[in-house]
């Protein structure tokens, strides 16, 4: 055990997995010698050279489809695109291609492929560069979505992403790159679609994603001074979402509260809270809020930037609200 | 290249195979017992019937919605087909997929496709796991005109050459995508012209003459083998149904489509085997009886199997 | 009226020897912009019409959305079936409607298709195929100035042409096609992809012409013996296996063979060769073409009245021992 980066975890998934199986390759732009846009990447092209790290052209169709292609052909890709904003002209070789593909062919192929791409807004990248569209992803059958929000989780939680034979769709956070927590240096996995309870508390769930997670525990400890005990639940996966175990939180502390930095409106959220107000409602004893960024593009300028993206304040002020 | 006759032989018989598969089709739809719409390989039966005679079992074919052709080439089985086409749970998808849809990992079909240019990212991948499995394999994308102007083929094409994948392109220029004619739709006539651009070989070849799409696959296949690269192949050919069953075809002449019907390539394969001694006329009319029975047993096949039951739902969108 | 035809075949430079050779794509956009400058060539050569043949891809109207020519630019009315037949139709057409100069684009095959139509109006082969011993790899406004000059008579024909060989393919005793630089025995009963590439599949070839910077199956001899293309003489080659003698020759682009060569006997003009294989097929200037069913018997002819070809460098030569292209300003002349 030692503290690595989000960063750092993810990295070490890549390169155990490659280690294991000879099966996985990596493709996207930049992911060579260069490391990732981000560095996610970086140094897998000298341990394991260019053809399992493979710079592809600026082509993300071909990206994400050839990883569909090669998984149904025997391969276990692992495909990055550098900003989730570019699955834009890649949507059909990841929806109507890799995710229906198994569907449609009545069972008969398999395709485990891994698709990272980074999201959310806070560095200044504008309005196709700092969108979060989880949201887009949990509504196509077929597609498994992660969402993780610490180094540890980020590592368990790749690892099984590429260990399962679905398409997964692997949204990491910018912002999160260079967070830093406890990370076991030996392999393991964390199974997909199972919350973690982030901090334990008796008075209202706060069911938080990604950023907000961390958005969330800050807003935790403001209203701890206030006396009210939040529990934050970080679902990690939105499909399949662990239904069980934000209900139960829920039916213990009877009040509700979601927060994601995607758009609010027909955000992971809405789905959330919806699950909660079908199968739990009469436990709550207050109407359920969302915290979610606003109906607009990701502003550009520093304070809009800020103003736009939700955060604890926001959090804490949805759960006065209600308590 | 000299064609062995059973290779021959192979070939007439598959050709015949999609034309009695697609009359059939063709009948049933009108009658109403098939749900969905089909779009027919009517007239195109020796480009598929060309490519797929240059390939094993193993190597692996991207396919379209214009995709029966494709997949009985590519070895689909008749009985599986027509019950996949009817909606059948004994049909290949299970009747989850339909006439679009239909593939075999067996027989490396990777799938006809619902999406025009859908099957040239997928075909990368095909070929990048082939070669970096170095298994010899080869990958061979089919694609009509109209995917030609999409960006997910043109992009295709470029990392298949710039990553030198054992691909082979194989264009089917009937000319019309849905309504709108070529001419309409691009300012080229050859769309292997595009292959220039890529560094790849272009070459245009007669798509009713299976013999000439054979050869040429086959040379495109020995190259992609090879490690040379991707080719791409133009076969010039013809639809003789509309896009769809039930597409009325105002958008074309009859003058059109008859000088078309008389270059049927059947009839001009059937002609050359009979001419060479490679097949006489009875064994013709016996290999056509011969499949207009399979393709009946097919029908039948598929008309008494039943119908999928609706707790099979949701099997099988996630592995 | 002096009129010029051009016939540019939108089909030339795609065969499979993209694939089993190094052969360029030709594109058709290539063939547009040569089209563009033939015209230019043609209008300052003082010719006063153009004739065209349409074709699928519509080469010459694209060719005259650039440039405007002060002389007319017509299409001439005929099916357009979108193969060889179209060239060898339109040949026939523009000697009825009184071309003065065929003006063809395109290959060794092209200029063959040309030449089935009509071989009596004089022929200016322009290469946009791929192995080309015809026609001229040269520029096309020099070609249409060329051009030009011929069909308007400022130059005399017999400064600027020349009169070529060309093989007639006899099945049965009647000619039943024409060859203008190489015919070869092809030991298959299937036409495929046409072009030819497998020699060893070859055991007889017939050439009006070699020499020894040839290409194509003319290479064969061309290393052996030299006929010039007006010359009234061919080669009949004998190959295959059991052979003291092998030639190192390019058959197509980047492509070479080591063909073994049995024998080789000169043809005389008239003389008839019968070929040795039934059923067989004949590719004449390097495509399968010609089927021999079984029980036929084909041949080949040397015949010299084959078609009235413009020498460029010729021609252009005789315009400046003309001075045609020199205005003198009655100032002293240049030391």
């Amino acid at each position: 055990m030692s503290e690595k980066t989000y960063l750092q975890a993810l990295n070490e998934a890549l390169r155990q997995e490659m280690e294991r199986d000879g099966n996985i390759l990596i493709l996207g732009e930049d992911v060579g010698r260069f490391g990732g846009c981000f560095g996610v990447t970086q140094g897998l092209f000298d341990q394991f050279g260019e053809d399992r790290v493979k710079d592809t052209p600026i082509t993300e169709s071909v990206i994400v489809g050839a990883a569909a292609g090669a998984a149904v052909a025997g391969l276990r890709p692992v495909a990055e695109l550098m900003f989730v904003d570019f699955i834009g002209v890649a949507m059909d070789q990841l929806f109507n291609q890799a995710a229906k593909m198994r569907f449609m062919f009545g069972g008969k192929a398999k395709v485990p492929m891994t698709l990272r791409m980074p999201q959310g807004a806070g560095i200044g990248a504008a309005a196709q560069h700092s969108q979060s569209l989880e949201s887009w992803f949990m509504n196509i059958p077929g597609l498994k979505v992660v969402i993780p929000s610490t180094p540890y989780d980020a590592k368990g939680l790749l690892i099984s992403a590429i260990r399962d034979d679905n398409p997964v769709v692997f949204l990491e956070h910018k912002l999160l790159y260079g967070v830093s927590g406890e990370v076991p240096d030996e392999s393991y996995a964390i199974e997909l679609g199972k919350a973690d309870i982030k901090r334990e508390g008796a008075d209202v769930t706060i069911v938080a994603t990604s950023q907000m997670v961390y958005a969330a525990l800050q807003a935790a400890e403001k209203l701890k001074a206030d006396g009210i005990e939040a529990e934050v639940v970080d679902p990690r996966c939105l499909q399949p979402l662990d239904s069980a175990t934000i209900l139960d939180s829920v039916k213990k502390t009877h009040a509700l509260v979601v927060a994601h930095e995607a758009v609010k409106f027909g955000g992971p959220g809405a789905e959330i809270a919806a699950l909660v107000a079908e199968e739990a409602v009469e436990y709550l004893d207050a109407p359920i809020k969302r915290v979610g960024a606003p109906f607009c593009p990701v502003p550009f300028s520093p304070p809009l930037e800020q103003y736009y993206i939700p955060n604890a304040d926001n959090i804490v002020a949805a759960v006065k609200s209600i308590r | 290249m000299a064609l062995s006759k059973k290779t021959l032989i192979h070939m007439y018989e598959t050709m015949n195979k999609i034309r009695l598969f697609e009359q059939k089709l063709q009948e049933f739809f009108a009658a109403g017992e098939i749900p969905g719409f089909v779009h027919l390989y009517l007239g195109e039966e020796a480009v598929a019937t060309g490519a797929c005679a240059a390939l094993t079992d193993k190597d692996m074919i991207t396919s379209t919605h214009r995709g029966h052709g494709h997949l009985l080439a590519k070895g689909g089985d008749l009985k599986l087909m027509m019950a996949e086409i009817f909606g059948r749970s004994t049909g290949y998808c299970k009747g989850k997929g339909g006439s679009m849809h239909i593939a075999d990992m067996d027989l490396g079909i990777l799938g006809a496709n619902g999406i025009v240019g859908g099957g040239g990212p997928l075909a990368c991948g095909a070929a990048l796991a082939a070669k970096y499995k170095k298994t010899k394999e080869v990958a061979l994308c089919f694609f009509g005109d109209g995917a030609s102007n999409q960006g997910t083929t043109q992009e295709a094409l470029n990392m298949a050459s710039a990553w030198k994948l054992p691909l082979v392109f194989v264009n089917e220029n009937n000319g019309y995508g849905i309504s709108c004619p070529q001419c309409k739709s691009m300012a080229v006539t050859d769309i292997a012209d595009r292959a220039a651009a890529y560094d790849m070989p272009g070459v245009v070849v007669d798509g009713n003459d299976v013999l000439a799409v054979n050869e040429a696959v086959t040379e495109a296949v020995k190259r992609a083998r090879n490690g040379e690269g991707p080719s791409l192949i133009e076969c010039k050919t013809y639809r003789w149904r509309g896009h769809f069953e039930g597409d009325a075809c105002t958008y074309r002449c009859t003058e059109e489509l008859e000088a078309w019907m008389a270059k049927d390539p059947i009839p001009r394969f059937e002609a050359k085997l009979i001419e060479s001694k490679t097949l006489s006329r009875k064994d013709a009319e016996k290999i056509k009886a011969d499949i207009a029975k399979a393709v009946d047993e097919a029908v039948a096949f598929a008309k008494e199997s039943p119908m999928p039951e609706t707790s099979a739902l949701m099997d099988d969108v996630y592995a | 009226m002096s009129t010029v035809a051009i016939l540019a075949n939108p089909s030339s430079g795609k065969d499979i020897r993209r694939l089993v050779a190094h052969g360029s794509v030709f594109d058709n956009q290539e063939k547009v912009r040569m089209v563009r400058r033939l015209i230019l060539g043609l209008e300052r050569s003082g010719a006063t019409r153009i004739l065209y043949m349409p074709d699928g891809y519509g080469i010459v109207p694209r060719a005259l959305n650039a440039i405007s020519p002060s002389i007319p630019v017509e299409a001439v009315e005929m099916p357009i079936r979108n193969n060889q037949t179209d060239t060898s139709i339109a040949a026939g057409v523009m000697e009825t409607l009184g071309a003065q100069c065929l003006v063809v684009l395109g290959g060794d095959g092209t200029s063959r298709a040309a030449c089935k139509g009509s071989v009596a109006v004089p022929l200016l082969p322009l290469s946009t195929g791929t192995n080309n011993v015809f026609p001229l790899m040269g520029e096309a406004t020099v070609a249409g100035l060329a051009a030009g000059l011929v069909a308007t008579g400022r130059l005399p024909r017999e400064d600027c042409c020349y009169r070529s060989c060309m093989f007639d393919i006899l099945l049965d005793g009647e000619v039943v096609d024409l060859a203008l630089v190489d015919a070869a025995v092809y030991d298959d009963v299937f036409l495929a992809s046409r072009a030819i590439w497998q020699i060893d599949k070859v055991p007889q070839l017939f050439l009006t012409r070699c020499g020894a910077s040839s290409i194509g199956l003319s290479a064969i001899g061309g290393q052996l013996r030299s006929i010039r293309p007006e010359e009234p003489r061919g080669l009949a080659l004998r190959l295959g296996e059991g052979s003291p003698v092998t030639v190192t020759a390019v058959i197509a682009p980047g492509m070479f063979a080591d063909v073994p060569v049995r024998s080789i006997t000169e043809m005389a003009p008239g003389e008839i060769f019968c070929v040795d294989v039934s059923p067989g097929l004949i590719a004449v200037d390097g495509e399968r073409e010609v089927e021999i069913p079984r029980g036929s018997r084909a041949a080949v002819r040397l015949n010299t009245q084959g078609p009235l070809v413009v020498d460029v460098e010729r021609t252009m030569a005789a315009a400046r021992e003309n001075g045609l292209f020199v205005n003198r300003h009655n100032r002293k002349e240049p030391a």
